[in-house]
Formats: structure tokens, C-alpha cells, sequence
């Protein structure tokens, strides 16, 4: 009881104080990206072919761009108060309709992603830390190795090449077979199915990332003096595994997993763009390229708000996990 | 007599078409196909932006369309007559059209299109319709162009890409340019618009009141965007999509799909764009404020070079400032001088001595940087043999490649280049598409593809004026013959080569290339064997 009002305690504070944190990022945000050169309506304009100045103008005026920067950025601060994340002037919609239809194809993404690579991360970590020095370890050193040094948008490729081409298995690429317009549980096996290879890429680099660390972890942990304790008392390996280092080591592997989550958005691009996922890296990507400030910073707001998020959803499971952790 | 030829095209047209209709298509099925990258919106009457002309026309049509052999044929147009002096154009449109939304299809919405949306709001528009003053509605089907001068490139500019017509009552009272239309258009097509998932595909589906009977085949058309080359590749390979256009495809890639059984390559549809390669001098900065030395870069390219070892043997070397597409209408002079097929580095160098243009010390007569158009790959690699090839004659170039709004506003707003690797689109006619390049009037600072090297030539002004309405053919062709001797001694742009476009599509889809348009065209008489 006393520990939920602590936690409580601790949440809302923790929330008070990422409030300055998100403010700080928005307006770096804002005044890095006046960094780059051109603007939207220089992007437009070029792809339409040619347009007179008068347009160009007119269309500055419409976008706010003929502003000076000070108002733009007030302005846009007191949009995201009233969470108003603005208008894509581009794809001529309102920003947080296009970023949160791109949302959940991320998160599918992200998700099995993160759940993929700890897991089986965590397995081959321990797999590769029991077996010390014998060809199961070697084994998956290399295979870690191997996947870690491997670039994605190649694995991506190679996937597509053997498993869609050669073996027909899996679709090449988009989130679902838009041919056939499939609904409920047809359509959910079909989208299930066009996740099965980009969750597969991107997983592989993770995956080598979480392997190396769990066995590095686990390793770290067995020459604890609690181990020599629990060995002493005449546990077997199996409990003193299971029941004592297991759970010391996952901590870093937590921690890691919690900052990737933020990272994983960006990190997709690629994958994204191999695969043709409608995904938010993509949707970045190409508003870059737009010079679509707004939806820009819209999609950097919501990743600072989900990796802060991430982060305190962090802090709480180690101290689940280790109840020496207190939060305070 | 031209009445006569132009009515006497549209009735063998009609002929065709009706032949057509009963050979053994069949009905039904989807296609999908490759647009890249996707487009901001479907607004083809304010952008004539690629990605957006491959999906609007399918939804939208012209008053008329083009057959492959570059013929007039009719569309919401049954017939068009020209008067003996070429200013008054009547269109008789056809009956029993509607929109997609039920509405009728009038005079009032060809007029509304014209006069309130095209000349106003599309970038070609002005200079499309640039003659015409008013349309008249004596009737529902009928719309009279007043022009106030001959407007003889008027009629190769009504394609649905070129020139869609809009519905009047879903425009009229709003700002054109932010309707719902452009989000979600209203035609007359033969498909109708359903459903856009951004980030992943555009849906079409089959317009069953469609007004030419029995048309169009297919159900269905599914436009995907797929960000990645090789996944675009993969994706056509193995039949999740059957067609692609325009670069969609690499060129490395398209090779090797066209050796194989399933799949083939054409060229064809790309005659209305005309695209051509080139390189624009600043012609108010040193190096390139001298002729000599823009005459010694052209005669010191390796046109040949380009087409085979990066283009993979597509395009055709450039020698004059019209492409050779232009012979078709008679305006084409070739073989002008200061052009070259293989580098010619000693005529560059004699070039330069005789101007005075001497090498310093280090051998190096100018040093210069290079700016690529930032469309892909291939320009890089354009741009380092570029360099290569300079450097044999003593010009010592850097490159440099940006993205898209900053080499953008650094060549046609800031003017802060030398000299740029870029391409145009000569389109149809040089009123329309090569007038931007060099008259004085198109030194507009801001707007993009017009006159961004400040060349200014009263002679030609002159002589672009006077081709634009000159309504006899043989006259013309002289006009034009001058410009291009003139342009190939002052050459403040060189062209490199006429590009071709590869189109890549699987065996089984027939009819997508009914119309001279190609992927920019309706699909209405696309069909897929075997579905």
C-alpha cells in the first residue's frame, strides 16, 4: 500500500519534470530545422514545374512562412499547448491525423521488434554464458558478430531476395495485399504475414546487441559473492541460473531495451524503406526532404514524449525486478 | 484543310476504338503499379509534378488524348473545328457524361476549368491558354475558344495530364488550390477515386457509368509506393505490381528484367514529355559569362559516353538546342555546330586559345564547381565523368550535389551557381516547353525550370514571339531554324542527350499503352491476361 501511494508519488513527479525536458527539445528542434536550406513552398514549387513569385508568395503568406522566426516559434509553442501539433502543408492535413495514421504501423513494427530481439536475446545470452568456452558460446559469438556487422538495408534485401523471390514465403514488401482488401481475421493474418521479414531485419541487429550483453551480464554476475553463497548452501546450477544471477542480469539488458524503444523510430528508416512499411521513420524522412517543418517537429514531439515515457516506465520495472531499487 | 485532316484523325479514332472493343480483352481484376516517390496530393491542375500525373489522369480526362502515332483523338471532346484564321476553336463535347459524384459534365465546366483554374493556377497553364481571352457556352455541348492570336501548340496541350477538366461545382467559390478535390478528385474517368492510405497506396476503382461503353477492362487500380529501388525491383518480379515508369526501376535492373521471359521494356509514352538533359550556364559569372568557354564544354562532353556507360544505352545524343522529337512537326534542325557526339577535347582547347583563354601554370585554364540535379544516382555519376572529361581540357570542376530545396533555391532563386547539370521537359511543342529556357521575359528570380542562366538575347525574344504565333508551318520551321543556330553559338545551355524513359511492365498486362501518353495516360483499355 505504502509503496503504490510512493510510486504514485514518484510518477507524477517524474511527469512534472519532463514537461520542462519536452519544452527544451521542442525549441531546439524548432531552430535546428530553420537551419536547412529552402523551404516547403521552394519543394512544391520545384515538383509542380514552375510557378510565378506571386504564388510562391501567396502560398509563404498561407503557411506562416513569411513570418519572422520568433513568431513563428511562439506561435507554434502555443499550438502544442493546446495540443494542436499543426497543419502538413505538404500532404495538406492536419499533422497529428497523418502521424498517428503512420503510429501503428510503427508500433506493430517496434513492438514484435523489442519482443523478438530481448527474447531471443536474452536466450542466446544465457545459452552462450552457460556453455562458457564450449562450441555453443562460439557459436553464438559469431552468429552475434556476424548480425551486428551486417548492414540492415543488405539483410533486408537478402531476405527479400531469398524468402519472396526464390521461395515464394513472404510478400515483398507494403503492410498488407491491397489487391484483395481483405477484413477481420483475414486481414489481421495478412498484415502478420507482411510483418514476419522486417521484423526479422530489424530484430537481427538488436538481437546481437542483447545477446552480447545478456552474456556479458550473466558472466559479470556469476562471480558475485552471492553466487559463491549460493553455490556454499549446495544449490544446483539450474536454481542458482534461474532463481539468482538470471534476474541480476537482465538489468542492463533492460535499460538498454528501454532507451532503444526511443531510438527504434528513427532506427527504421531503412527497414521501413526496404520493406515499404507506412511506418513514422519513413513519414520523417521524406518530410525532411519536404522541408514539412510542422509535421517535423510534430514527429519529434511525439518520440520525446515516448522516449520520456519509455524511460520512467524504466525506472519502475527495475524496481520491480530488483526491489533493492527504491523510487523516490 | 486543317478542319478537315483534324476531324478526318477523330473519326478514324473512333473507328478504332469501336474495332477495338470487340477483340477478345477480358473484363475485370486489379492492377497494381509503382508510382515513385508518393505524391503531396492529386491536384494535377496546380502541379504537373510526376507522381501526381500518374494517378490524376486515370480519374480525370482531357477534351482530347493522343493516339500512340501522336494523333489527336477525341476524349470529352467529339470534335474540334478550327477556324480559317485560327482564333476561334469550337469544341463539341460529348453527351451523357457525368461525374463521379451524378453531376452532369457541361460547357460551363470547360469553361469554368479553363478560364478560372488552368490559365490561373497550373504552372504550363499561362502558357497553354496564354492566347485564349474567352470561351463561349453557346449550349451544354458546346465551348467556343476565342483566341487573340494563332495558338497552333494549343491543341497538343488538352491531354487529362496536361489539362484536366474540372468539376465546376465542386470548385467554383473555393480556393482552388486547397478543394477537397485535391485530396480526393471528382472526374469523369474512366476510374473513380476511393481511398488513399498515405505512406502506402491509392485505390481507384472501376467507374461503371463510365460513358465510352464497355470500358474501362479493369476493376480495379491500385497505385503502391515503395520507397526502395530494389524492393521496387523485387516487388514487379514477383507480380505484386505489374507495371512501373519513369526511373521507378533503375536501369541496371530494367536490363535484366528485360531478358527475362515475363517482363519487357519500352520507351514508348514518353514523346509528349520530351524530357532532355543538359547543362545551364550562369551566364553572369566568370568562368561561364564567356561563350568560348560554354562552347568549349560542349564540344569536351562525351555525349556518347553518358548514354552508354551510365544510361545503359538509353537516349540519343543531343545536337541542337531542340530535341529530334521536334522533327515531327518540322522544326528539328540537327547537326548545329559547337554539339558533339564523342568528346572532342582538341576542339575545346582550340575553342579556348582562339577566345584567349589561357592555361595557368598548372595547366588549368578554369576552376569551376558543378552542381548535379539531385534526382538519383546517376546524375553523381554523370557529374564525375563531367569532371573528368573538363579536366582533359584544362577545367577544373568540384562537384557538388544537394537536395532538392537547396539546389533549387541556389540555382533559380539565389542565382549562386556556375553551371548545373539539370534536364527539362521540352514537352510537346517549344512554346511550351523550350520558350522558358531563353526568352528574356523568363528571367523570373524564384521560379524554377524557367530562364535560371539570365541569358538574354533580343534576336531571340524576337524570334520566340514570332514562332508562337506563326500560323504556317513552313515559316515556322525557319523561325525555329534560326533559334537554333543562334542558341548554338551563344549556348547558354548545352543540351547533353534526349533521354529516354524505360517503362517496365509483366507480360501479362495489354492496353496500358493505348494511348501516346503511356503511364500518364487513363489505363481505361489496360487489361491482364489470364485473370
Amino acid at each position: 500500500m505504502n509503496q503504490t501511494v510512493r510510486r504514485l508519488r514518484y510518477v507524477s513527479k517524474r511527469l512534472l519534470q519532463a514537461i520542462p525536458i519536452v519544452f527544451a527539445i521542442v525549441v531546439m528542434n524548432f531552430f535546428l530545422l530553420q537551419l536547412a536550406e529552402g523551404d516547403a513552398v521552394d519543394v512544391l514549387a520545384g515538383e509542380a514545374g514552375s510557378a510565378t513569385p506571386e504564388y510562391m508568395a501567396e502560398l509563404r503568406a498561407k503557411f506562416g512562412l513569411d513570418q519572422p522566426i520568433p513568431v513563428q516559434l511562439a506561435r507554434y509553442l502555443g499550438n502544442v499547448l493546446t495540443f494542436d501539433l499543426g497543419y502538413s502543408f505538404r500532404y495538406d492535413m492536419p499533422v497529428s491525423h497523418l502521424v498517428f495514421e503512420r503510429m501503428v504501423p510503427t508500433l506493430l513494427l517496434m513492438g514484435c521488434t523489442i519482443l523478438l530481439a530481448v527474447s531471443f536475446g536474452v536466450l542466446l545470452g544465457l545459452i552462450a554464458a552457460v556453455g562458457l568456452n564450449t562450441w555453443r558460446d562460439t557459436m553464438v559469438s559469431v552468429f552475434a558478430l556476424i548480425t551486428y556487422a551486417t548492414p540492415l538495408f543488405w539483410v533486408g534485401l537478402m531476405l527479400i531476395v531469398v524468402f519472396s523471390l526464390n521461395l515464394g514465403w513472404f510478400p515483398t514488401s507494403g503492410m498488407e495485399t491491397i489487391a484483395m482488401f481483405y477484413t477481420g481475421l483475414d486481414r489481421v493474418l495478412n498484415i502478420a504475414h507482411h510483418l514476419v521479414l522486417p521484423t526479422i531485419t530489424l530484430s537481427l541487429f538488436y538481437l546481437a546487441l542483447y545477446t552480447r550483453l545478456m552474456r556479458a551480464s550473466m558472466l559479470e554476475q556469476a562471480g558475485q559473492d552471492y553466487v559463491v553463497t549460493a553455490r556454499a548452501k549446495g544449490l544446483t546450477e539450474r536454481r542458482i541460473v534461474f532463481g539468482h544471477v538470471l534476474r541480476n542480469a537482465l538489468l542492463p539488458v533492460i535499460t538498454m531495451a528501454g532507451v532503444q524503444v526511443g531510438a527504434l523510430i528513427g532506427g527504421s528508416v531503412i527497414v521501413e524503406s526496404v520493406f515499404a512499411w507506412p511506418g513514422l521513420g519513413m513519414l520523417a524522412f521524406e518530410a525532411l526532404f519536404a522541408r514539412d517543418l510542422n509535421l517535423l517537429l510534430g514527429i519529434f514531439f511525439l518520440s520525446a514524449i515516448l522516449v520520456v515515457a519509455v524511460n520512467l516506465v524504466v525506472d519502475l520495472v527495475y524496481s520491480m525486478l530488483d526491489p533493492r531499487i527504491e523510487v523516490a | 484543310m486543317r478542319n478537315l485532316c483534324l476531324a478526318a484523325c477523330m473519326a478514324g479514332a473512333i473507328g478504332l476504338g469501336a474495332a477495338g472493343a470487340v477483340s477478345a480483352q477480358t473484363r475485370g481484376g486489379t492492377l497494381s503499379y509503382l508510382v515513385q516517390p508518393e505524391p503531396p496530393t492529386l491536384a494535377n491542375y496546380i502541379s504537373t509534378s510526376g507522381p501526381i500525373g500518374f494517378v490524376a489522369p486515370k480519374v480525370y480526362e482531357g477534351l482530347v488524348d493522343y493516339a500512340p502515332d501522336l494523333s489527336v483523338v477525341p476524349a470529352l471532346a467529339e470534335s474540334v473545328e478550327v477556324s480559317a484564321d485560327g482564333l476561334t476553336v469550337t469544341f463539341k463535347l460529348q453527351r451523357g457524361v457525368t461525374w463521379h459524384d451524378g453531376e452532369p459534365f457541361t460547357s460551363a465546366d470547360v469553361q469554368f476549368t479553363v478560364m478560372e483554374v488552368l490559365k490561373k493556377y497550373h504552372p504550363r497553364g499561362p502558357n497553354n491558354f496564354r492566347e485564349v481571352t474567352a470561351i463561349d457556352t453557346p449550349d451544354a455541348h458546346t465551348a467556343i475558344f476565342r483566341l487573340e492570336n494563332p495558338a497552333p501548340y494549343m491543341m497538343r496541350a488538352l491531354s487529362a495530364y496536361e489539362s484536366p477538366m474540372l468539376p465546376k461545382h465542386l470548385l467554383e467559390g473555393q480556393d482552388a488550390r486547397n478543394a477537397d478535390i485535391a485530396r480526393a478528385p471528382v472526374g469523369t474517368g474512366p476510374f473513380k477515386f476511393v481511398e488513399w492510405r498515405k505512406g502506402q497506396y491509392i485505390r481507384l476503382d472501376r467507374n461503371e457509368n463510365y460513358w465510352k461503353e464497355g470500358l474501362p477492362y479493369l476493376d480495379r487500380l491500385v497505385a503502391r509506393f515503395i520507397p526502395d529501388a530494389s524492393t521496387r525491383t523485387a516487388a514487379l518480379e514477383n507480380g505484386e505490381v505489374m507495371y512501373a515508369a519513369l526511373g521507378a526501376i533503375p536501369n541496371i535492373d530494367a536490363v535484366r528484367l528485360r531478358d527475362m521471359d515475363e517482363f519487357s521494356v519500352t520507351t514508348d509514352g514518353y514523346a509528349m514529355i520530351n524530357s532532355m538533359a543538359l547543362i545551364e550556364f550562369n551566364t553572369k559569372a566568370a568562368p561561364f559569362d564567356n561563350p568560348a568557354v560554354r562552347r568549349a564544354v560542349s564540344k569536351a562532353i562525351g555525349r556518347d559516353f553518358l548514354i552508354d556507360n551510365i544510361f545503359f544505352g538509353y537516349g540519343r545524343a543531343a545536337d541542337s538546342a531542340l530535341s529530334s522529337n521536334f522533327e515531327a512537326i518540322g522544326l528539328y534542325v540537327g547537326d548545329q555546330p559547337n554539339y558533339t557526339e564523342s568528346a572532342d577535347p582538341k576542339a575545346a582547347i582550340a575553342i579556348m586559345d582562339a577566345a584567349g583563354i589561357e592555361p595557368d601554370g598548372d595547366g588549368v585554364r578554369a576552376r569551376v564547381t558543378l552542381d548535379l540535379i539531385p534526382y538519383g544516382e546517376e546524375w553523381q555519376r554523370s557529374g564525375e565523368y563531367i569532371k573528368q572529361a573538363l579536366g582533359d581540357v584544362g577545367i577544373k570542376a568540384e562537384l557538388r550535389y544537394e537536395d532538392v530545396p537547396t539546389w533549387l533555391k541556389r540555382v533559380y532563386a539565389d542565382y549562386d551557381y556556375q553551371f548545373t547539370v539539370n534536364y527539362f521537359y521540352q514537352l510537346s511543342d517549344p512554346v511550351l516547353g523550350v520558350h522558358r529556357h531563353y526568352g528574356t521575359d523568363q528571367i523570373r528570380q524564384g521560379t524554377h525550370f524557367v530562364n535560371g542562366t539570365r541569358y538574354s538575347n533580343p534576336r531571340i525574344d524576337e524570334l520566340l514571339a514570332a514562332g508562337a504565333t506563326e500560323p504556317d508551318a513552313k515559316r515556322r520551321s525557319e523561325i525555329y531554324a534560326e533559334v537554333q543556330a543562334i542558341l548554338a553559338q551563344d549556348m547558354p545551355v548545352t543540351n547533353l542527350f534526349e533521354m529516354q524513359f524505360l517503362t517496365v511492365y509483366n507480360n501479362r498486362l495489354k492496353g496500358h499503352d493505348a494511348s501516346a501518353m503511356g503511364m500518364f495516360g487513363s489505363f481505361e483499355r489496360a487489361w491482364i491476361a489470364g485473370e
